[in-house]
């Protein structure tokens, strides 16, 4: 089963630009309300992506996050 | 049928040999499209999947069927370059709305739980194959159908199969002449956690073909979502709606291209 907070913010970094802009600029501080585990937060704040894919984020997501793509 | 047709994409990710290989692609598609215009369809019901473009977290359908009177192209700041290259399209395509609400209400009938959208847009898996096989010529009305191939958990392959069965049905309940085009794979994009990311899974593309050209359809619809999932070949479900439509008829394949990255594939079913 995938992990919804942790794709809920990949999905926000994919569609919502000014959201993407905030995390670029400050991830700790973009990500402070979210539910996430210490591991989830440390893959966004590092931009793991293989990490957050392993983590149980989509992979389609982590692959077209405008600037940020793992492609 | 393989659901990017975009050779700048190709050659930048594979190279020359992808680029070569997805244009001799485009070329049988475009012979396939002239084919499938000539047959003057009143609509096509188009089966393909959505990348989280159209369906978000909030809820993903495992199988859901566009109705209403139009459908618009995706439009998405920062969209990746193949959905990038839909920029210069038509905007907006017809529904063939009568069509669209049988297969939905029917199937609701016949135990098949799809859900509705009178909203959701056609991104690069619609409208890559779509122009491709039309070109300049008017598309006809679409009953678009989405399958969930990547959020976990998927519909079941037989499933999909069945709900093929069902969309037939329909058809040869109605008084309309259909065309069902299936898009996507072949084996691509394994999980980043996997060893062979990036590459596809040769062996089992051959195998799969290989099926369709004998009609083994219990092979077919024997495939669990742990094989999709890590041959990369989740978009096969899409396939597997169509199968079930025109099964027990066999496959002709009018292209197999091995290409390490992606395998591409276009199969027909003339006997169906």
């Amino acid at each position: 089963m995938s992990r919804y907070d942790l794709n809920v913010v990949l999905y926000r970094l994919k569609k919502d630009r000014a959201f993407r802009e905030r995390f670029k600029h400050d991830p700790d501080r973009a990500l402070a309300d979210v539910d996430l585990t210490d591991e989830e937060r440390d893959a966004f704040v590092r931009w793991n992506p293989r990490r957050l894919n392993e983590l149980g984020g989509s992979l389609h997501l982590v692959l077209s996050i405008p600037d940020l793509a793992a492609h | 049928m393989s659901h990017v047709l975009h050779p700048p994409y190709y050659e930048k990710n594979v190279g020359p040999h992808g680029k070569r290989l997805v244009e001799e692609l485009i070329a049988i598609v475009r012979e396939m499209g002239d084919k499938l215009a000539a047959r003057r369809p009143d609509a096509l019901v188009v089966i393909a999947d959505d990348h989280l473009n159209v369906f978000s977290f909030d809820a993903v359908p495992a199988m859901c069927v566009r109705i209403g009177r139009s459908v618009q192209r995706m439009a998405q700041e920062g969209a990746i370059e193949f959905d990038r290259a839909l920029d210069g399209l038509a905007e907006r395509y017809p529904v063939h709305e009568v069509l669209a609400n049988r297969i939905l209400e029917d199937g609701l009938d016949a135990g098949f739980d799809f859900a509705a959208s009178w909203s959701a847009p056609l991104d690069h898996a619609f409208l890559s194959p779509l122009t491709t096989l039309y070109g300049d010529r008017p598309i006809p009305p679409l009953v678009p159908f989405w399958v969930n191939c990547f959020v976990q958990p998927l519909p079941r392959a037989d499933r999909c199969f069945a709900a093929g069965k069902h969309i037939a049905r329909v058809i040869r309940d109605g008084p309309w002449n259909v065309a069902l085009i299936a898009t996507g794979g072949l084996s691509h994009f394994p999980e980043l956690s996997m060893a062979r990311v990036g590459t596809s899974d040769v062996e089992f593309d051959r195998r799969i073909v290989g099926w369709m050209e004998r009609g083994d359809y219990t092979a077919l619809t024997a495939l669990s979502t742990r094989e999709l999932h890590e041959s990369g070949s989740h978009e096969l479900l899409n396939w597997l709606v169509l199968m079930g439509a025109v099964a027990p008829a066999r496959g002709r394949v009018r292209f197999f291209g091995e290409m390490g990255r992606i395998d591409l594939a276009a199969v027909d079913w003339p006997d169906a």
